[in-house]
């Protein structure tokens, strides 16, 4: 039998939706700016993925944790953390992981994003291993499996009978939330966790590729891509986030941020920063519109990581046709597959088996589209 | 049941067969770059000698192939042609594979079979250098064979990135005598200027014509050698397919599928065009040529049909032919023979019109085929040719599925003796798919030729 402790960061992957870069103590502002809590989905679909195995749960109580339980139908779960308010927040999840580790817990599943890895770091240290389930806004560490089904197949593999968990070390990333918040991309390692994975589901480590070659690429990129858009003056063009996206404005001359969903039509700057009101507010009325965006970091993800702005209700008006995937050769050679994760699992699906990525001057890749929905079909 | 399909050295054809007549109406003239009028032979005499304009203009069907370089070519030809018993067992078809193996020559592909002619004729005129461009290398050492046998000297400018992944070509070049110089370079206007603007470029074939036409119209002793495209290049390969015609006449077959990697085209052309005269003549009508590019250079299957320059620099003449742009640099890929903007003008007509049809595959689907052609028949390919290998054992395996017996052929142009570390890449898994984004492209073109009064 399999002791897991479970928790979840009820307010993780909150801030994205609404333009906010990281909902670590900005809760109440995207609460006033209508996000809701995207978590707890995130959560339900691996625990329902879980059911008739040999699993004990520890759980802290209702949102962070027991409520999804018994949701799905999970009796084998004991609460041990009963948090004091209803606005959970870093003190709980630490509270929580003491009691896992009290109860020997074999091993901890969360729910939410970087801030959660770092919180539950600080008290386990590698004494437990971890895995998180991707909610957060930022995913640099290596402690999540690619989609919530992915984290499951994790476990699975674990928790049969007879079965066994792989374990590597993990970089417990966060970023520094200022610097992400004005434009720059900074992380930091805050240490090592240890956490089971399955080749091929666990991402890596965002890098944050700098070299010559790079920044040779993204220029090749943004020269055509530049070309495209003096080609199609009438289409109004969605910069997603990353280096890659900022070479492209660079190259038309318009200032774009970092982090942000940017604008621009006819070579100009029509709005920066949009979060997903503004983009369906933008988008309204039949603007013809195209989403550049890029695959960020080694883990090989497009769309679902750090771009909760592009939620399914505007990537279907967009349109799949509409995506124009991006990305540097160098970056391509370290992502063997790519992950779509949209939140709409049949949007997902309508991209096949390949995506073609530009990845230069007049040139695109073939890339395999990793298949983590559901258990037993993973690559 | 034969293996090998051989013919006698004195059966090996005196003539090569000149499609150009039984077109069913002639080809749109090339053009000349600067007036934008139909070229008339005097303006290719700077570069090119008068035999080998004629015959890229010729309306005579058959042309006879010089004692002198029947003779060169008994050295390897006849080629063989073998009947694939264990790839057709392996894939379990009822087709009939056969395939016309020209990795028998010196240089190991399909290329001296023009390289030689060539040579000759300008010898013939008095010419006393030879310079051309070459990509994977299998062209520059054809020619550098050729001309070493006729007393030419010979300067190749090869493709950058090839002259990197190839060493081994550089030194049969060298064997024979040829000076060899990686592309672009500073020799000339062309690559200097491609160099100023990109010093870290990985070359094309494109700039490395340029390169080689600049060196010919700037030296009087010297001319240019193209290895394939033009017409007369393909009129020289056409002894494949007509030795294949008289090699399966004697074992009762003749092809329902005839298959050819594409790259300028002339090794397509020398298997197909024989047969493709037949189905325009209307005694084999159902015949399914197929032309088979890469996914990430796919001139035939993505380009426009229409006038383009045959290099970067646009001082060849227009063309008109599937293209997609002058200044197209197609990927780094390992078939780097294939690596080629334009196609043969004929050819580009014969696939407009219907006569033939292209198709293309990437990188990991090629090799993969390459694989399993090695395992079964012993012949490891060149990259170029593993794309019409791909082709062929997908038309096999189509058969396994209909119950079809089909006779299908296809050009095994060239070994991959020297691309082994193309074979290398695909073990390592580090082989790239590369494509060609066609609708972005499409809109980001606005740079095809204006061409001057058309
Ligand atoms: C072995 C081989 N096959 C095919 C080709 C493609 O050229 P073409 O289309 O002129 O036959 C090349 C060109 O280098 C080659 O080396």
């Amino acid at each position: 039998m399999c002791t897991l402790g479970f928790l979840i960061n009820p307010v993780a992957g909150m801030g994205g939706a609404v333009g906010l870069k990281g909902t670590d103590g900005m809760v109440e502002a995207a609460l006033s700016r209508g996000a809701v809590p995207r978590a707890p989905g995130r959560a339900k679909e691996t625990i329902s993925l879980l059911k008739g195995l040999d699993i004990h749960f520890l759980t802290c109580s209702g949102v962070m944790g027991e409520d999804i339980l018994s949701e799905e139908g999970i009796s084998g779960y004991e609460v041990v953390y009963h948090p004091e308010t209803v606005q959970t927040g870093a003190p709980d999840t630490m509270a929580a992981c003491r009691a896992f580790l009290e109860r020997k817990a074999d091993l901890i599943l969360f729910c939410g994003g970087d801030g959660t890895a770092r919180d539950i770091y600080s008290v386990i240290g590698d004494s437990l291993p971890m895995l998180g389930i991707p909610a957060g806004v930022k995913m640099y560490s290596a402690v999540f499996a690619i989609t919530p089904g992915a984290a499951a197949g994790i476990l699975r593999d674990g928790c049969t009978p007879g079965g066994k968990f792989l374990f590597r070390d993990a970089e417990v990333m966060d970023v520094d939330e200022e610097a992400y918040r004005e434009g720059s991309l900074r992380t930091r390692l805050f240490g090592i966790a240890k956490s089971p994975y399955r080749p091929g589901l666990v991402q890596g480590t965002k890098q944050v590729f700098e070299d010559h070659d790079e920044e040779r690429a993204k220029k090749d990129i943004a020269r055509f891509i530049k070309e495209v858009m003096e080609g199609t003056p009438d289409i109004l063009y969605i910069l997603g986030p990353g280096s890659t996206t900022a070479a492209i404005a660079d190259e038309i001359g318009i200032r774009k941020t970092l982090l942000g969903f940017d604008a621009a039509k006819g070579g100009t700057l029509v709005a920066t920063d949009l979060n997903e009101e503004g983009l369906l507010s933008l988008l309204g009325g039949g603007t013809r519109a195209r989403l550049v965006i890029s695959i960020i970091g080694a883990q090989g993800s497009v769309l679902g990581r750090g771009t909760q702005q592009v939620s399914p209700a505007v990537l279907r008006i967009i349109g799949r046709e509409n995506i124009i995937v991006v990305a540097t050769p160098h970056k391509l050679a370290e992502t063997p597959l790519v992950f779509l994760d949209s939140g709409d699992r049949e949007l997902d699906e309508s991209f096949g088996d390949y995506i073609s990525v530009v990845s230069g001057y007049r040139v695109a890749q073939r890339k395999r589209i990793g298949k983590t929905a559901g258990v037993g079909e993973f690559p | 049941m034969h293996t090998k399909i051989p013919l006698d050295e004195d059966q090996m054809p005196k003539s090569w067969y000149n499609i150009l007549p039984d077109l069913p109406s002639p080809l749109d003239p090339p053009l000349h770059p600067g007036t934008g009028k139909p070229l008339v032979p005097d303006d290719l005499t700077p570069i090119f000698p008068m035999e080998l304009i004629l015959q890229e203009m010729s309306s005579k069907r058959t042309i006879d192939i010089p004692a002198e370089v029947q003779d060169v070519l008994r050295l390897w030809r006849p080629s063989p042609l073998y009947r694939a018993h264990r790839l057709e067992k392996h894939l379990k078809t009822p087709a009939h594979i056969y395939y016309k193996y020209e990795g028998v020559s010196p240089p190991g592909s399909h290329k001296p079979n023009t390289a030689v002619p060539q040579a000759y004729y300008n010898m013939k005129a008095g010419i006393e250098r030879i310079a051309t461009e070459t990509g994977a290398g299998q062209w520059g050492s054809a020619l550098a064979f050729a001309t070493q046998i006729f007393g030419l000297e010979c300067t190749i400018y090869m493709v950058r990135s090839s002259y990197a992944q190839k060493p081994y070509r550089k030194s049969m070049m060298q064997v024979w005598g040829a000076e060899c110089i990686p592309s672009p370079s500073t020799r000339t206007k062309a690559g200097s200027a491609v160099l100023q603007k990109d010093p870290e470029t990985t070359g094309s074939l494109g700039i490395a014509i340029s390169e080689a036409v600049e060196d010919a119209a700037t030296h009087g002793n010297t001319n240019y050698s193209l290895g394939s495209v033009l017409n007369h290049v393909c009129l020289h390969q056409t002894v494949i397919g007509l030795e294949c015609r008289e090699q399966l006449a004697s074992v009762d077959e003749y092809p329902d599928v005839v298959i050819g990697c594409v790259g300028g085209g002339s090794n397509f052309a020398g298997i197909s065009f024989p047969f493709a005269g037949e189905k325009l003549k209307g005694t084999h009508k159902e015949t399914e040529i197929i032309a088979v590019e890469p996914a990430s250079c796919p001139t035939l299957t993505k380009g426009l049909f229409t006038y383009d320059y045959g290099d970067v620099a646009g001082l060849t003449p227009l063309l008109k032919m599937f293209t997609l742009g002058h200044d197209f640099v197609p990927p780094s890929i390992h078939a780097g023979g294939l690596r080629y903007h334009g196609d043969n003008p004929t050819i580009s007509r014969l696939v407009y019109d219907g006569v033939m049809k292209a198709v293309s595959y990437h990188q990991s689907e090629v090799f993969d085929a390459a694989q399993t052609f090695a395992r079964t028949e012993g012949i490891i390919v060149a990259p170029e040719t593993s794309h019409a290998v791909r082709a062929a054992i997908d038309e096999a395996l189509k058969c396994r599925k209909s119950g079809e017996k089909k006779t299908i052929l296809f050009n095994c142009s060239g070994h991959g003796n020297f691309d082994m570390s193309a074979y290398d890449a695909f073990y390592a898994k580090q082989l790239v798919d590369y494509e060609y984004p066609e609708q972005l492209i499409r809109e980001s073109l606005s740079r095809l030729p204006k061409i001057p009064g058309a």
